[in-house]
Parts: structure tokens; sequence; C-alpha cells
């Protein structure tokens, strides 16, 4: 079974995401689970949602408390929350932004990758200028990511679920995918024992 | 077809395959993405139902019991103090013996305000004459309301399918919708016993003295009584359906078992998860699900739990002075038994706290090495806290 | 059906029954009797004509303007003129007064007769057959033409003989078009010689004629009003420019408007001697007005005097003239201050002269304006004798083989308003009536079912056996009313010209209001004692015992009201009644007539 923690923050999309990848990992093939961690969040606020995925049935329901990746909406997040709490040792943080953070020392034990989901977002005119509804774009840094679900299941996630722009939101999961950085391992010891 | 679907969104589902008539509810979290949900049905013309907005959970209920009354088929939602709120009508739908079907998303009482799940918001409920289904998945939630109209149309009485705050309602996860033949092969058209009908004038519940009350009463007791009976028959033409049956009760492992663990709700899935780890570890356990709560199905909780040396009733809610719920209607339902097992009960998870494995696996621990059962309930997982003087 | 077959094994017993609860007749337990019972009020009670004002509100909330202005005109013919320039005693009266504010009655009156000018309706009222009696009418002022047009409407021929060369009287004479326009008096004079009266101008009659009309009429009505200035008896008032105020009002009213500069003095505290000075005002003078008394003590209407003041008119209270001295073009007044010596609650200052504190005051002309007088003596009624009847607001004389002589207006009345001569002009009509047709000896006790919550008004509605009649005469107090039903609400602001646009011209000071707006005034009203057909009485009943007709009535089915008076309480307006049992059980056969609102 495989556990992704979301961070995000309200208005962003962060809830959406995980059920269009639910979406889109039942479409290829997983069994899958999806919910919020439930607060009385507005926009703005830091809201966290979940996905499980697995071949066989899922049984657990509860909070997930040691993911096996992180996905991080907004950089800024970085600041007010330890976004590794609980992370598995070499799962992936997938951070929007548009430069690697200079203290990635702190990720050292696990993989990084980022994408500037917000400067794709804008450049499809997702959301507003001031709020860019980054989610799409996270989506299709993810399956580069993780190698899965393939993008074709995105897509199709995202057709069926978003009624706004569809097209903008897939070229925007397609140009993330494309333009995601995959910096990998930071750290020099898992460096050693990964290499 | 299986989509990847809320649970919030099941239940709707089923009330729109169902054919539901006349709606009414009032907004409150975690119940609203339904109620939502089954307002875009309406509006699209996907369900063929009067959907009545009104300006509190009383009235909702008043509505429903006006057009059930007529012979209509009815639905609402509620959670936490919109159920309270409706607590008068609750026996009124009851004693009337008006089918009315409605989700409760369990959800913690105020205060301090939690919207977060509990389930001693529709447990306080109990003796209002309503039959009570807890679920576990999205799956159960579609499925269990379909039976819920079949249980209602059969014995005349009022049914509150249940199910958590989040962990369910906002949980999503692939669930199977039938089709409307499907449904129809099941569920056929309401047929009244009797109704609100101009060309057939005559007046219900009025004035019920001394010498007639205590025999209503009696009256909804035996038909609860039957519904214990109905259940098997409405299982089995559901099975033909849907090739899926959950039973009032669901053993797991329990024949052998030593130590029975007996859940409800999402409690159950986890449960599932450790049942299995241990087993594999080699311990003796069961694990029971209660998905019947009223009536209770007490013959099945003897039958099964009898044989065990000791019983774990896990009880997301709490009567304030007697303990775990579940656990006294399960020490209840042993009582007379010459041999019994101990029952252990223990309170966890209040207002949403995550019961987790560890949190299982620590009342399991406890129960397994514990020689002495306590009478009282055991908090699980207590905070220190400062207390304001 | 699986399903069928073994719901016949649930048991289900409820309470149900199929038997209808027609059966139980409540109406036995009963001991206490609501009924509908339409009061009068209190407005109507103050109003000297009687009009029909709640009535009338309830049609203009309606958006019923016809009818509500033909509600006016069965009591009153003249609705825009005493819109515009009655002192509304009924507004004080008003429970709603109580409540928040009085509703704006004179407003809603202007608008209707406005509205009815504006698409030029013609009212539908209730004549009665022709009738041999002839009267004539002598004075075309507003008690002379009210009469005919009561008369005329009651049967009677009658002719109006006018000294002038148009009639009106003191409206087309003595009161300024910034506050009356010559075309809406017109308008309503021709409403009311078309009920079928002759109006004859410029025929000014003697004495003789009182002797010489036996001849043709069985009755003479005498309305020539009050059209002469008295003298102040002070030196220098006889000089040439120092005028009476009420010429000068005629000849403004004519159309002939001099150029006057300077200061000008007007002596006097009545309607005409604020008319005299706003005139004067509009007309390039500088205005004193010179009062003996104080400002509140001032006979004309506060309004007029307030405006006035606002406008630029200068006010000298507590002060005699001395004496009048001429200089070349300018006057000089000698004033006299007089000090309040005593004050009553309710009466006028009391003020003593003080010989030695003299001021001068130097004008360009000076008005005198102080109460006025009958032109002629025989205008005024005689004195108490034997066969003269003495009205609230008019007086009759009989003589053998001579027609009775009615007096009415300024003349008869204790206050000289229009209004009031509308209410003498009713009252000598009626008074007349009873006289042909039953004799004099039924005025006193005829009159009294006319009268309007038992007070001095009296309703034609009422006396020509109209719906009105149904009404008891209790007068509904603020505290019978079911203030729970009507919310705050302000009472509609007169919209006015601004004081700039005033002094100006002549133009009419006050604006027309819209529909809107008066509909809205209209709903203020609580229509204090009438049904509005609210329908609470039906609604609240629990026994289903209020019944509504075809027509729209409502009638109290006594099988099944039980007595309980939920009805009467809440009836937003008083327009029921709850009576011991026994009491009304005779009055159950008048009920189909009486207890029937339709």
């Amino acid at each position: 079974m495989l556990e992704i923690r979301f961070h995000g923050r309200g208005g962003q999309g962060t809830v959406v995401a995980t059920i269009l990848l639910a979406k889109a990992f039942f479409r290829a093939g997983y069994y899958v689970q999806s919910f919020p961690l439930f607060g009385v969040e507005r926009r703005g606020a830091p809201v966290e949602a979940y996905l499980r995925l697995d071949e066989d049935h899922i049984w657990v329901r509860t909070n997930v408390y040691q993911p096996d990746h992180v996905v991080v909406m907004d950089k800024t997040l970085l600041q007010g929350i330890d976004v590794t709490m609980g992370l598995k040792p070499g799962g992936w943080i997938l951070i929007n932004t548009s430069s690697i953070p200079p203290n990635s020392e702190q990720f050292s034990r696990y993989r990084l990758a980022v994408v500037d989901a917000t400067r794709i977002a804008l450049r499809h005119r997702l959301g507003t200028r001031t709020h860019p509804i980054v989610n799409t774009a996270m989506m299709g840094a993810l399956a580069r990511m993780l190698e899965m679900p393939p993008l074709e299941a995105i897509s199709k996630a995202v057709e069926e679920e978003i009624p706004v722009r569809p097209e903008q939101n897939i070229q925007a999961a397609k140009d993330a995918y494309d333009e995601v950085q995959l910096v990998g391992l930071t750290g020099p010891e898992l460096q050693s024992s990964a290499g | 077809m299986k989509q990847v679907l809320e649970g919030s969104h099941a239940v709707a589902e089923a009330v729109r395959l169902a054919r539901v008539n006349v709606i009414s509810a009032y907004p409150i979290t975690p119940q609203t993405h339904i109620v939502e949900r089954l307002s875009d049905f309406c509006a699209d013309g996907r369900l063929d139902a009067r959907f009545l907005r009104v300006e509190s959970e009383h009235s909702a209920l008043a509505a429903l019991i006006g057009a059930s009354s007529t012979g209509v088929r009815t639905f609402t939602a509620t959670s936490s103090q919109g159920l309270a709120l409706m607590h008068e009508l609750l026996h009124w739908a009851s004693g009337a013996r008006l089918p009315i079907v409605m989700a409760e998303v369990n959800r913690a009482l105020a205060p301090g305000w939690n919207i977060w799940t509990d389930q001693t918001d529709s447990l306080a409920q109990r003796d209002t004459g309503w039959m009570q289904l807890y679920c576990e998945t999205g799956q159960e939630v579609l499925d269990t309301t379909l039976q819920a109209y079949w249980l209602a149309e059969t014995v005349n009485l009022p049914v509150m399918v249940i199910l958590d705050a989040f962990f369910l309602s906002h949980t999503y996860e692939p669930v199977d919708i039938p089709s409307q033949e499907q449904v129809n092969g099941f569920l056929p058209d309401y047929q009244p016993r009797f109704q609100l009908d101009t060309r057939n004038p005559c007046a219900f519940n009025q004035l019920a003295p001394p010498n007639v009350y205590m025999e209503m009463r009696h009256n909804i007791q035996q038909a609860m009584d039957q519904v214990l009976s109905r259940f098997g028959q409405m299982e089995d033409g559901f099975g033909v359906v849907f090739g899926r049956r959950y039973g009032e009760v669901e053993p797991l492992q329990c024949d052998d078992a030593q130590i029975i663990l007996v859940t409800s709700g999402t409690i159950t899935s986890t449960s599932r998860a450790l049942q299995q780890q241990l087993r594999a570890d080699g311990e003796r356990v069961g694990l029971l699900k209660i998905k019947l709560f009223r009536p209770f199905p007490a013959d099945a909780v003897r039958r099964i739990l009898g044989g065990a040396q000791k019983v774990a009733v896990i009880d997301r809610n709490c009567s304030f002075g007697a303990g775990g719920i579940f656990a006294q209607e399960v020490r209840a339902a042993l009582c007379n038994l010459s041999a019994r097992p101990l029952v252990f009960s223990y309170i966890a998870g209040l207002g949403g706290r995550d019961v987790t494995l560890d949190v299982l696996k620590l009342i399991y621990r406890h129960t397994k090495d514990c020689e002495h059962c306590p009478d009282d309930s055991i908090w699980m997982g207590l905070h220190e806290v400062h207390h304001a003087t | 059906m699986a399903q069928d077959m073994t719901m016949k094994m649930i048991p289900l017993f409820i309470p149900r029954s199929h038997v209808s609860t027609a059966g139980n007749k409540t109406g036995s337990w009963r001991f206490l009797r609501p009924r509908y019972d339409e009061k009068t009020a209190p407005c109507s009670a103050a109003c000297p004509a009687g009009e029909d004002i709640g009535r009338i509100a309830m049609l203009t909330a309606q958006g019923l303007f016809k009818e509500a202005w033909e509600a006016i005109l069965k009591e009153n013919p003249l609705p825009g003129v005493c819109g515009r320039v009655c002192f509304h005693p009924c507004e004080p009266a008003c429970n709603r007064g109580e409540f928040d504010e009085a509703v704006a009655i004179h407003t809603l009156e202007r608008f209707l007769a406005d509205t009815a000018a504006r698409y030029q309706l013609q009212a539908d009222l209730e004549r009665r057959s022709p009738r041999k009696q002839r009267v004539a009418v002598v004075g075309a002022g507003p008690s002379g033409l009210a009469t005919a047009y009561f008369l005329t409407r009651l049967g009677y021929r009658c002719d109006v003989f006018e000294a002038t060369p148009e009639a009106g009287g003191v409206l087309r004479w003595g009161i300024p078009s910034y506050r009356l326009p010559v075309a809406v008096l017109r308008r309503e004079i021709e409403q009311m010689r078309r009920t079928g009266f002759e109006i004859r101008c410029n025929r000014r009659l003697s004495r003789e004629f009182l002797q010489e009309a036996g001849a043709t009429y069985d009755a003479v009505y005498l309305g020539c009003g009050h059209a002469k200035i008295p003298f102040l008896n002070i030196p220098g008032e006889d000089l040439e420019g120092v005028t009476d105020g009420l010429s000068f009002l005629q000849r403004v009213n004519r159309g002939d408007e001099p150029r006057l500069t300077g200061r000008v003095a007007i002596i006097g505290g009545g309607n005409t001697a604020v008319d005299v000075a706003r005139t004067s005002l509009r007309l390039g003078a500088k205005p004193v007005l010179i009062y003996r008394r104080r400002r509140a003590d001032m006979p004309a209407f506060p309004d007029e005097i307030q405006m006035a003041l606002e406008e630029g008119v200068e006010l000298l209270e507590l002060r005699t003239v001395q004496r009048i001295d001429r200089a070349g073009e300018e006057y000089t007044l000698t004033l006299r201050q007089v000090p309040v010596v005593n004050c009553a609650a309710a009466g006028k200052a009391c003020v003593q002269a003080v010989p030695q504190e003299c001021e001068r005051l130097a004008v360009s002309k000076v008005f005198r304006a102080i109460g006025l007088t009958a032109a002629e003596s025989w205008f005024d009624p005689p004195p108490n004798e034997n066969r003269v009847i003495r009205l609230n607001n008019s007086v009759l004389a009989y003589a053998d083989g001579a027609p009775i002589i009615a007096y009415g207006g300024d003349v008869a009345n204790p206050i000289k308003s229009v209004v009031h001569a509308v209410a003498s002009a009713k009252e000598a009509a009626i008074a007349l009536d009873i006289t042909f047709q039953e004799g004099a000896e039924a005025i006193g006790e005829r009159m009294k079912h006319c009268r309007v919550g038992g007070g001095s008004a009296l309703s034609m509605e009422i006396h020509m056996q109209g719906p009105r009649c149904r009404r008891s005469d209790h007068v509904v107090a603020f505290d019978e009313i079911n203030a729970d039903y009507f919310e705050l609400s302000p009472r509609i602001v007169q919209p006015r010209l601004l004081k700039e646009e005033r002094i100006d011209s002549f133009a009419e000071i006050e604006l027309k209001i819209s529909a809107n707006l008066a509909m809205r005034e209209a709903e203020r009203c609580f229509n204090c004692g009438l049904c509005n057909q609210c329908d609470n009485c039906r609604l609240f009943c629990p026994d289903l015992a209020v019944v509504k007709d075809a027509d729209s009535g409502r009638h109290i089915n006594y099988d099944y009201c039980k007595g309980c008076g939920i009805c009467v309480v809440e009836c937003p307006r008083n327009a029921m009644a709850l009576e011991e049992e026994n009491q009304t059980q005779m009055n159950t056969a008048e009920e189909g007539v009486h207890g029937r609102l339709t």
C-alpha cells in the first residue's frame, strides 16, 4: 500500500487533486482511498489530504501518519509546517516552487522534486492572477515523479470531473509532467547507499 | 458500474435509485454533501422529486411526516445538533408508523464545537422507534440506503442509515453504482398500507387514551421484533440482484476465538486489518461487526459471543454515567447466559480522534492481559488535562 | 409480490378515524358569542364633515382610487379644496398617532381629488328620486354650494344666487392661489353643479328676497359668509393706503398683482392676516404681522404661520396698534407692548396694555385683517325665538306662510373653516329634508342616527341609509387596536416647493405625490373598527367556524363557534365584538344583515 500526503492551502484545489488522482489511479487498476483531514479551513489556511493506493482492498480507515510521499502545493508552507513528519526515508517530496529551496538539507533523507506549478497555472489562466489553482499541474508532476498513473488516466479524470477549462487543466498537467525537476536524493549518506 | 465515489455521494446515488418522491433537509456539516448532490439531481431532472427547503431540521422532518402520510417515499439527512433538534419528531415518525429514511452522519455534539465523528448523536436517539443501521464502507452506505427503504416499508417504521463523519462521509473509494433496473428488481414501488387521500378522508394520530395507547406501543415493539426475521429475507432478495450481503451482524473468525473485538462503523475496517495481523501472529482473535443496532440483534450476539472468553467492545460514544453504549447492549444480551464471556468496555475516538491500529492493538493487549474485567468503561488514550479552576 | 403477502402480518395499529368531526357541534359549548361589529374610527368622528376616513384609506391602499374618491364625495363635495386648505382635525385624533405618527389624511384626500381630476373621473353617487320642494341658496361659497349639492342628491331642486361674477366665495376670492389653485376649485364646483342645480352669478339679492321667495321656494338657505373686515377703532385707520386685507386678496385673486415695496404692516392674527402677509411678500414687500397676543394664540393654522415665517414674514407679538400716521408715502404705526399677565392653561394669554411703552414702526402700507363679520346684518341668524332651531352648525327659522330660512356657513359656525362650511351645509340639508318629509319635530330624533360616533359630525350616507348605517357609533380607542399586527413606519413627508421658489410666485406650494406613496401612506391606516378582509378571523378560528362567502364576505357558523373569542382578539382593527351569549341571542335574526361583511 502506498500512502501520499498532500499539504496545501484552502482554495488551491488540494482536496480535488487527491480525488482526481484517486480516480486516475483507480482507472489505472488500483484500489484507492482519498480523504481530507477535515478542519474548518477557509481560503489560505493550511489543509491536508491523503491518498492511499493498493492492488488489494484497503481496510485501514485512519489518517496517514507515515506517508510514502509528500506533495507540497505551496512553498510558503515549508516555513510553518514540518512537511517531512513521518515521511518514510527515501520518499519523494514534490514542492511547487520556482527554485530548489536553499535549505534543502532538511530534505536530505528524501528525494526532492520541484515544479513551478504556479507559473504553469498562470500560463493556462487557471484560477485568478492572485490565486492560481495549481492542482492539475501538481498532478502532472506527481505522475512523472512516481511514473504513475499514466498521463492519459489523469487527462481522463480531469475531463470527467473539472467543468471549468478542462483543456487548459490537462495541458497544465502535461506541462508540469515535462517541466518537473527530479532532483532526487540530496543527502550524502543516502546518495551513497542508493548509488 | 464501479466509480470512485465519496461516501456522501453514495447515499445520494441510492436515494436517486430508490426513486424517492420528497426530500427535505437542512444543511449541516458533515451531512451537507448528501443533500447538495440530491438537490443537483432534482435540479437537473435525474431525480423526479420535490426538494423542500426548510428553516430547520425539526421542520425538515415535520415536512416529511406530512409527505410520508400521503403515501410517498421520503428522505432526509442530518447530523449531530440537527438530529438532536429533530428529537420530538423522531418519536412522531415512528409512532405514526411512517417509513421515512434518514441518512445520519455521526458527528460529535457541542459544546465545544466539534464537527468530527462520534456516535453519541445517533445512539442518543436509540429509544425513538427508528431502526438504526451502522455502515462501514461507501458501498455499504449505498446498499444499506436501498435496504432501508425495503425494511421501512415492510414493517412501517422509519430507518436511520448511519455513517461516520469524514472517515466515511468524505472519503472517496471505489463504489459500484447499480443500474436502475437492478434496483427496481430489489425495491418495488412503495405501496402504502395507509395514506391521506381526499377521496377517502380520514384523520391520523389523534387522541389515544390509556385504553389504546399501550396497545399501539406494543405494536411498535412487535414490528421491531419482526425486523430481525425480515432482515435475512431482505438480504436474500438483495443478494439475488447484487450478489452481496452484510448481515445484521458480521462475525469474522469468531468460532474458535478466545477474544472477540466488537465494533461498528469505520473502526471495523481498521479492526479487520488488525485481526488479520493478529491471526497471522497466531492469536485466536475474532471480530464482530454490529450493523443493526435497533432492533438489537441480541440472539445473534449471544450465539456469536457466548463461547468466547473475553469480549472487547469498542465504543465511539458515551452515555455519561453508564459508559459505552454498545457495551451496555452486549452485556445485556449476554447476562442471562449461564456461562458467558467477560465483556470489556472501551471508549475511543470521541470527537473524531483517530482510532489507529496502535490504539486497537493496545485494546487487544489490555483485554488479553487483564485478569479482572472492570465494570466501568476504559477510556483509551486520554491526554493529561489542565483543569479549569 | 412477496412483500405484499408478508405485509399483512406486520402489526400496524395507529390512531386513525374515518368519522367526520362535523358531528361534534362545538357551538353547544358557547357562552360568549363573537359577531362582526364594525365601529367608528376616531378620525371620522373628529372630521366635521364626518368623512369615512378609515374606509377611504382602505380603498386607497387597495388602489381603488375612484371608489375612495367617491367615498369622500358622499360626505364632502370638496376633497380637492379640503385636501389643501382644511386644518385636518382628523389627524390629531388618529389612533396611529399613539403608535408612531398619525396618518397623513389630508395628503391622501388631496391625492384622490387630484387623481380624479387627472383622469377626469365622473362620480357615480346615489341620488334620491325628485321631490316637489324647491330651495333657494343665497351665496355660492362652500356652504351654499355644498347645501345645493346635498339637497339635489336628496331630490330637491335648488337655485344658487351669487353676488360676484364667479362662484366659490371665500375659496375663490379669499384664499391665495399658492394654497388653492383656482382650477382645483372650478373643477369641484363643476362637479357639484353637475348633480343638477343652477348657479346664477352677478345676482346680488336684497333683504326683500326673503319675502318674495315664498312664491317659488319652500326654503331659503343663507350662506353669505363673513366678508367684511371691521374697523379697529383707532386714529388713522381711514387714511388712504390703509387697506382692508380681504379686498386686497380679492384684487390679487382677480388677477391684479400690484408691485409692493418696503415694509408693509398687517394687523391681525387669523388666516386672512397670514394670507395677506404671504401674498404681499410675493408682490415684493417685506411684511410685518402685528398681533396682540402670542404666536401660540393666533387663530391662523400653525402650519401656515410656520411657512410664513420661513418665507420671511416678520411677526410682532403682544402689540396693539395705537394710531396710524401718514407722512408722504410713509405710514407710522404707534405700537404698544402688551405683556402677558395671566396665562390660563388651555386658553389664550391675557394681556394688559402698558401705557408708557410705545414704539414706532414705519411702513409703506397697512392692511387691516382682524376677525371678519357678515357684510349685511340680515345675513346673520335671528336671535333665539320660539320657532328658531339652533343646531350645531346651522340655524333654521320657521314662520307661517313663509319659506323656512336656514342659516349656515360662517354666520352659524363656531369655527370658520371650509370643512365647517360643509358640515353646516350637510346639517341644514338633512334638517330641511327631515322637515319636508316628517316635519320639524322629527329633526332631533332622526338626526341622532346620522351622528358619526355620536358626535356633532353627520353622515349623509347614514341619512340616505347606505351601508354605513350598520356601523356602531362606538369610537375605537388605540388600546382597542391589536397593534401587534402593525409595523412602525414613518409618515409621508409632504413634498413642497423650496422657500426660494415659493416667494417668487403664486405657484402652489404643496406638490403632488405618486400613487405608490399614497398607497403606502394609506396602508399605514389602522382602519379602526373596519373590516379590511385580512381574514385573520377565519385563519385563527380553531373550529373552522368562520365561513368565507362567495361574495368575499364572511359569516360565523354558530353550530361550531364555541365562543373562544380568538377571532375577536386577533382582529387587528376591532371590527368584531364578543358578547355574552344570552344578550345577543335575540339579535340572531339580524346577524344575516349585520354580521355579514362584504
